[in-house]
């Protein structure tokens, strides 16, 4: 697992970085992921459906994400569902980006400490 | 929203297989979930968009299957280069010959002539016509929105100025009326073109050449607009150039220049005879531009009707009586116009040669993948058992089927491009008239694609049936070699093979009619030696003769030439020997017998020759006599005086029946000829026996020598003493007078032979081409089919059967199939050869001769069934030869 291989996926689509956003914290099935996404932007990134498992999809083909074996307590799980978790090369990915979105957030942050007015308060 | 609902299920069940067998139940459960909230959240709107999203969803995801597959099939194919490389090789020669043929011969047919711009509109007459026939069809307004007259393939002596004192050199073009490039619908390249207001009698001469003539004559030279060039010893003007690449209009071979009708006859003897007023002198091709909304049908019926009225009018009876169509027009806006009629038999002819060609090429390829298919089962088998549906399994090998068939596809269109270039090297011997411009172009690689895509996907869905027609379990267990039920009579396997060996053979023997026939043809049998016989031509009316003078000179040269001491024997032609001109639609004669209940017509070809022709070919006649001097002399139409006529033996049984042709009377629709004698059927330089009038050259053609000028044949010991002697007589009289295309006899038949030596190329290529696609197909079909029987092989030798045994089973086998697929070839090609001969003639010599012909008849079949046999031996005794134990074991 090269740092080359990690940095050719950045920067990460949108949809993408939300799916796996959504799995940092834990497995978690399509329609989960859906509802975190839209909890977490107050609305504002919705993944439609078709989008959402076209996503998971070239993921799973990426090798950025994987099926999860591992099932809830019995009593949650339905069966029709299926779990997924990142995968080694997915986390890296994910903290690559996360990086770059760093950066890019303090290079605004500069440029407002040396008196630049931005329209972001 | 429950009609939302129903939608979105519906757009679930169209996505892929695939992405359905892992994600459809959940898309189902997360949008009704989904659907809910949303409705609730965003109204209409936002079921609009979730449905939008399924539906913009769907095409990408297909795009993503199909790009897997291609990315799988060339993993596939890489992996196994053999078969790929006999797959591309079989696609690409058979797509390469077939692009190659149709950019050469269909393109010639169907491309519009190059800059003009009612290509599409215009039409032609079937036969020539007289200039005031012509300015009838003129003032049809109704009819033709425009109507030139054209004579075609009329020579120049073209000398160019500046270079004083240099030979002229013979240069091809076309008389036309001025309105000529207003019919077609063509501006001017620099200067102007003729027109129907300038261009006026009497005026000073004015001519108009082709970009070929002012590139390769004048050297491109801008400024040559308004200079003068000498035409047949006449000064004229060039006003203009053609656009690059028109090549003249109803001509096969490229015209250099374009005279208009109004230059005096000094200029062009054509003209003289007062060409333009005669009603008889049917000296003028049409080249009428359709009035809009006037079909090539309603024009036809039209100047029908006109034509026998005129003919009405000027008296001539015979064609009254004739109820035969009197107008035949035909599309005139491509290269080489073809009558309506014809057409669809040469384009069916190729169209039948390539489709066996492509239909060989294809079925080697769907053998190949069939045989992979079968060594594929278990594959495929463990792919159908993990969840992959069947269609997806068609899908992908019909993507491995036409992903082969592109790159040949890409092979083939490079082979074609060779070709094409080879050919156009291979076809220019010195002194052949130019050949015109004939590259592949898009139109052909266009065509390239097309073939392939669609036989990639014709011939490998067959296959990919065949090999997902599997049931899992037992393909599982057995591997490739579970077919253990007996052979299907008609399977798949045993049709390929001998579909294989029909169409091989049918390929094979047509060509090889066509290549025989042509073969045997050419050899003329002339009694005497070839290269002694020199050919010269003389043209005094071009050198600037008036008709009196030039008539006068033809009356003392045979004198002359008689008193030479190098000339052994010679004679005057108006076209060389052997060469059979049948340009002008054929000479019908018509046995003049009063008694007779109805008249014999027969449509022979003509040749025009002088006094002791047939002497000058050591040709005796078989009765009667040949044309002496005084035969010569006489002048056609005059007084209704029979004039003499010599047929050859084919002509006379065609008229006369086995009775007596001398002294019988003949007439054509012009003049009445008495037979004097009889002579040897010979072949011409072709190689067909045709049925021959000859008739004597006249005091007419003298003064108007054809476009070849008048052909001095002289013999002696030597070619080069026959020619010196008549240089040093023709000097003797006049030394301004130009000899040109001098050569021996050989070498002029040389020369006529180059037409039929390409096409022997082309037939000779197809066949061998076959041969080649045909035994790497059938090497394929069977060793595929002896493949699939290795198991029945082992428990065979198992259970005690002895190796020959075996080979002996598996080559019976073969042989039967190959049997029944010979005699399907056999009939097929004589089939065809049957089709073709009715239809046009030029076929009908080729395949008399070769149907005839014990070698090809027996030869042909015999190497076919040899190589199919070999094909089954090899691959049965590698069978055989394995431990039986191995082989029942293996997989």
């Amino acid at each position: 697992m090269t740092e080359a291989r990690v940095q050719g996926f950045l920067p990460l689509k949108t949809q993408w970085f939300h799916i796996l956003l959504s799995l940092a914290s834990g497995e978690q099935h399509g329609y989960g992921i859906m509802q975190d996404v839209l909890q977490r932007t107050v609305g504002k990134v919705r993944l439609w459906p078709a989008t959402l498992y076209g996503s998971i999809k070239r993921l799973i083909e990426a090798e950025l994400i994987e099926e999860s074996d591992e099932r809830p307590a019995p009593e949650e799980d339905d069966a029709r569902r299926k779990y997924y978790r990142l995968t080694k090369l997915g986390l890296r990915v994910l903290d690559a980006e996360c990086e770059r979105l760093q950066e890019l957030v303090s290079a605004i942050q500069d440029k407002r400490n040396q008196g630049t007015k931005l329209m972001v308060t | 929203m429950n009609f939302a609902w129903r939608i979105y299920q519906r757009l679930a069940q169209a996505f892929p297989h695939e992405f359905k067998m892992a994600f459809g139940d959940e898309m189902l459960q997360a949008g009704e979930e989904a659907m809910r909230q949303i409705a609730k959240r965003h109204g209409v709107m936002g079921l609009v968009r979730l449905l939008l999203d399924m539906a913009m969803r769907l095409p990408i995801e297909y795009a993503n299957e199909i790009r897997q597959d291609l990315r799988y099939g060339a993993r596939a194919l890489a992996k196994s280069p053999g078969f790929a490389l006999v797959g591309i090789v079989s696609m690409g020669l058979g797509i390469g010959l077939t692009t190659n043929v149709y950019s050469a011969g269909w393109s010639m047919l169907t491309r519009p002539l190059p800059s003009a711009a009612h290509a599409s509109r215009l039409v032609t007459a079937e036969n020539p016509v007289s200039y005031p026939y012509l300015e009838q069809y003129r003032e049809e307004k109704g009819l033709f929105s425009g109507v030139a007259a054209v004579e075609n393939g009329v020579a120049f002596n073209v000398t160019l100025q500046g270079a004083l004192g240099a030979k002229p050199e013979r240069v091809f073009g076309q008389i036309v009326s001025p309105d000529y490039f207003a019919v077609l619908g063509i501006p001017a390249e620099r200067g102007r073109v003729l027109s129907a207001q300038l261009e006026k009698p009497g005026d000073v001469p004015v001519v108009v050449v082709s970009d070929r003539f002012w590139r390769s004559r004048l050297n491109a030279d801008p400024d040559v607009i308004g200079h003068t060039i000498r035409i047949n010893g006449q000064n004229a003007t060039i006003v203009g150039i053609t656009p690059r690449k028109f090549d003249g209009a109803l001509s096969p071979t490229p015209v250099e220049m374009f005279v208009p009708t109004t230059v005096p006859a000094a200029l062009a003897p054509e003209l003289g005879d007062n060409v333009l007023r005669d009603r008889n002198a049917k000296e003028f091709q049409t080249l009428m531009y359709l009035a809009p909304g006037v079909t090539i049908d309603e024009a036809e019926a039209a100047l029908d009707g006109i034509t026998r009225r005129m003919e009405k009018e000027d008296g001539l009876a015979l064609q009254q009586a004739d109820t035969s169509k009197r107008v035949v027009l035909f599309a005139a806006g491509t290269r080489v116009p073809i009558p309506r009629k014809v057409k669809p038999a040469i384009i069916g002819f190729y169209a039948v040669l390539m489709g066996i060609v492509m239909g060989i090429a294809c079925l080697n390829l769907a053998t190949m993948l069939l045989a992979r298919g079968a060594g594929r089962r278990k594959e495929l088998a463990i792919r159908l058992g993990v969840g992959a549906s069947r269609f997806r399994l068609i899908r992908q090998m019909v993507t491995e089927g036409i992903l082969l068939s592109l790159l040949g596809g890409v092979a083939g269109f490079a082979m074609a491009y060779g070709l094409s270039n080879l050919n156009m090297h291979l076809q220019q011997p010195a002194g052949a008239p130019l050949l015109p411009d004939l590259a592949v172009d898009w139109h052909a690689a266009l065509f390239a694609l097309m073939l392939a895509v669609v036989c990639g996907i014709a011939f490998s869905v067959a296959p990919a049936l065949q090999a997902t027609k599997t049931d899992v379990a037992p393909a599982l267990k057995q591997g490739s070699a579970l077919q253990l039920s007996g052979h299907r009579l008609f399977g798949l396997r045993n049709l390929a093979m001998g579909a294989q060996v029909a169409g091989s053979l049918l390929l094979l023997l047509t060509t090889g009619f066509l290549v025989l026939g042509l073969l045997r043809g050419s050899s003329v049998p002339a009694q005497f030696n070839q290269k002694a016989m020199v050919l010269v031509s003389i043209d005094p009316v071009r050198d600037g003769y008036s008709p009196e003078k030039a008539q006068a000179l033809f009356e003392e040269l045979p004198d002359r030439l008689r008193g030479s001491q190098q000339v052994r024997s010679f004679a005057l032609a108006a076209q060389p020997p052997f060469f059979t001109d049948d340009e002008d639609g054929g000479f019908a004669l018509t046995v003049d017998d009063a008694h007779a209940a109805s008249a014999v017509q027969q449509s022979v070809a003509k040749e025009t020759v002088g006094a002791g022709y047939f002497g000058a070919l050591n040709e005796t006649p078989l009765a009667g006599r040949e044309f002496v001097d005084a035969d010569d002399r006489g002048t056609p139409g005059v007084g209704g005086v029979a004039m003499p006529i010599v047929l050859n033996e084919k002509a006379a049984k065609g008229l006369f029946g086995s009775g007596p042709a001398l002294g019988k009377r003949l007439r054509s629709d012009r003049q009445m000829y008495e037979v004097v004698g009889v002579v040897r059927a010979l072949k011409d330089g072709s190689g067909i026996v045709q049925p021959i009038a000859y008739v004597p050259l006249t005091a007419h053609d003298f003064a108007r020598p054809p476009a070849g000028g008048i052909t001095i044949l002289a013999r002696s010991d030597s070619a080069a003493d026959a020619l010196s002697g008549v240089e040093s007589v023709v000097g003797s009289i006049d030394p301004k007078l130009t000899l040109f295309n001098a050569q021996t006899l050989s070498e002029y038949l040389e020369l006529t032979r180059s037409g039929m030596r390409s096409a022997l190329r082309t037939y000779g290529g197809i066949g061998l081409f076959g041969l080649i696609l045909s035994a790497v197909g059938l090497a394929g079909v069977t060793a595929y089919a002896v493949a699939q029987r290795r198991k029945e092989i082992g428990i065979r030798m198992a259970l005690g059967a002895r190796k020959a045994q075996v080979l002996q089973l598996v080559l019976r086998e073969g042989m039967s199939l190959i049997a029944v697929g010979s005699v399907l070839g056999f009939l097929g090609a004589f089939a065809l050869a049957r089709a073709l001969s009715a239809v046009t003639t030029a076929f009908a010599d080729a395949f008399e001769v070769g149907t005839n012909a014990p070698l090809l008849l027996v030869g042909a079949p015999l190497l076919l069934a040899g190589l199919a046999l070999l094909a089954c031996y090899v691959p049965a005794r590698r069978a055989v030869m394995i431990d039986p134990l191995k082989s029942l074991r293996a997989e």
